[in-house]
């Protein structure tokens, strides 16, 4: 059940909010965990033994964890600072062989179902280059749904237990109800544990507010899904199967569409699950914050997939950048080229590491490494030539406030996103720098009215496209101002409020891109 | 806390720090900028910024930075 079936916003949900909020306040978590084992069910059966299995793991190493500080505040009372460090020391080592023990085994799980594939590929392929007998079985593994956005939400449960952000669950269900709840379980947002236990186990009623905002959201997520990105699926898919028939502009135009698609589509989902959480008086962290507004890569990425980012951030980046070894690398350089060099350094070795493992994370294959390693160095230049652009702009007196100077930063972020995700839809690394090589070398608009209105889009497709576009840009905008736009229409007198719903329910199934000629999207993110 | 302003003030000069309350939100301080702070901060206090104190909240303002380098201090 996927969550654009009719069968889940008009039968799976209205069901499970009727017999929520019929059910005692204590019980209603345990209903929601039964709907989330019944989702899961769907996707991927009897694989909810992996699921079971890792948050046993971390509730398991949570507990332990928590008794070995118990044991540690017993047995530093009443010692000198200098005992206290040696004893402190000792059982930070228990704590961290739990931690390390626990991460492993989880991250196994991903590693078998995900990698192991890709990595007995490139093992066969240098067995291969020095002439070695003997080639690795390949055997594709069917996951359990979402294993990547649950076991990254496991690991953060179990590194901010080893570092006392807060107190280990001793409820085991509320542990495995934090990595199944069924709207973040296909595509995220990837949560912390912190964040979401005040609503999550709290079993707060459906009130006709968070009824009403959470199927306003739902609306605009299926609103992106269906007419936009359904719609320019057919388009997306014939130019990257066929790149080798088509001239430049017409290959960057399906990286454009592919672009907006992944939009849509991902930040569509988002909706859906930030919307199903909130009937339920559940927040769940925002993951897009309007990215194609971003000035720089930098930027893009702290407003694109923000959970993931900031996942990388805390657990990745500032770790391996404020590790000893790279304190100690980066000290000399510190003393010989100031504190600027060696932070920049430090972020460089940090942000390769970053980088690597977020390529990997979206697909064990060369194109994904390539995308992650493509965003390294345009985030790497922009932080290395940042200081001599601010002071080249400082010289001519150009104002990096005005609306002109942000525009066209805004457009060469979009420029370099659009090559980026050519490469992330791109069936391989070659395909990709194939297709890159046909944008540079046949750059020729001719053909190109003809290919634009042939490949599965016709004028009223288009003319659906751009008011949609300038729909979703209108509220994008009002959101950048900090305009909460179903808060603002709330207020509105009850005719004009049910106008702008009828006419959104009524956009989608007129206009929406289902039937004959449409191919919907499949959940891209549900595959990472 | 004279001294805090003073290496905030070396590593980004166009910022009020007496009165700046979002620092990090506000992205006057980027990663790069929060790891040459936190290295100056390490060498001229003598604490050690633990990773998981990297959070925007301690990092917000020069008023709540002196109170981790305080906290860290006294721990």
């Amino acid at each position: 059940m996927s969550y654009f079936d009719v069968i889940y916003f008009l039968a799976f949900l209205p069901g499970l909010i009727i017999i929520y909020n019929l059910l005692p306040k204590k019980i209603k978590p345990f209903i929601l965990l039964l709907a989330s084992f019944a989702f899961f069910f769907t996707y991927s059966k009897w694989l909810i033994i992996f699921i079971l299995l890792s948050s046993l793991s971390i509730y398991l190493a949570g507990l332990t964890m928590q008794k070995i500080d118990k044991e540690k505040k017993d047995a530093i009372k009443d010692l000198e600072i200098e005992e206290k460090k040696i004893i402190k020391a000792k059982y930070l080592n228990k704590k961290k062989i739990v931690l390390i023990i626990t991460a492993l085994f989880n991250i196994a799980f991903l590693f078998y179902f995900k990698y192991l594939g890709f990595f007995k590929g490139i093992i066969n392929s240098l067995l291969k280059i020095f002439n070695i007998n003997g080639n690795l079985k390949i055997i594709h593994h069917l996951a359990p749904i979402g294993i990547s956005f649950y076991t990254l939400s496991a690991i953060s449960y179990l590194i901010d237990v080893y570092h006392e952000k807060y107190e280990c669950e001793n409820n085991y269900f509320k542990i495995l109800l934090y990595l199944i709840f069924f709207p973040t379980l296909v595509e995220g947002p990837i949560t912390r544990y912190n964040e979401v236990r005040d609503t999550l186990f709290t079993g707060n009623k459906t009130t006709y507010k968070s009824f009403c905002f959470g199927y306003q959201r739902i609306l605009y997520g299926l609103f992106k899904k269906i007419v936009i990105a359904d719609r320019l699926n057919i388009f997306v898919k014939i130019i990257f199967t066929d790149y080798m028939h088509f001239s430049g502009p017409i290959i960057f135009l399906g990286a454009i569409f592919y672009t907006i698609l992944l939009y849509m589509e991902f930040s569509g989902t988002m909706d859906i699950v930030i919307g199903s959480a909130e009937i339920f008086g559940i927040i769940i962290p925002e993951n897009f914050k309007q990215p194609f507004f971003s000035k720089n890569i930098s930027e893009f990425w702290s407003r694109w997939h923000i959970t993931l980012g900031l996942w990388f951030k805390d657990y990745i980046f500032y770790p391996v950048s404020l590790s000893k070894g790279v304190k100690k690398i980066t000290s000399k350089i510190k003393e010989l080229f100031g504190p600027r060099t060696s932070s920049l350094f430090m972020g460089a070795i940090a942000l390769f590491a970053v980088w690597s493992l977020n390529g990997l994370w979206h697909g064990a294959g060369y194109q994904f490494l390539f995308f992650g390693y493509y965003h390294f160095i345009l985030i790497l230049l922009g932080n290395i030539f940042e200081p001599l652009i601010v002071k080249i702009c400082h010289k001519l007196k150009i104002n990096r406030e005005n609306f002109l100077y942000k525009l066209i930063r805004i457009i060469k972020t979009c420029l370099l996103i659009f090559i980026g995700e050519l490469f992330f839809r791109a069936n391989s690394l070659t395909s990709g720098i194939e297709m890159m090589k046909r944008i540079i070398t046949n750059f020729t608009f001719k053909g190109f009215n003809h290919a634009v209105l042939t490949l599965g889009l016709d004028i009223k497709d288009y003319i659906i496209i751009t008011l949609s576009l300038i729909f979703i840009l209108v509220i994008s905008i009002l959101k950048e101002k900090n305009i909460e736009v179903r808060e603002s229409l709330s207020k509105k007198h009850i005719v004009i409020r049910w106008a702008c719903y009828y006419a959104l329910i009524l956009s989608i199934i007129v206009f929406g891109a289902y039937g004959e000629g449409y191919v919907p999207v499949e959940p891209i993110y549900a595959d990472f | 806390m004279e001294k805090l302003i003073e290496i905030l003030e070396e590593l980004n000069p166009d910022v009020d720090y007496e009165n700046c309350e979002n620092l990090v939100d506000g992205r006057y301080l980027d990663s790069l900028t929060i790891l040459s702070l936190i290295s100056e901060i390490e060498d001229n206090f003598g604490v050690v910024i633990p990773t998981v104190e990297i959070i925007p909240d301690n990092f917000n303002s020069a008023k709540k930075i002196w109170a981790l380098i305080t906290k860290l201090e006294e721990e």
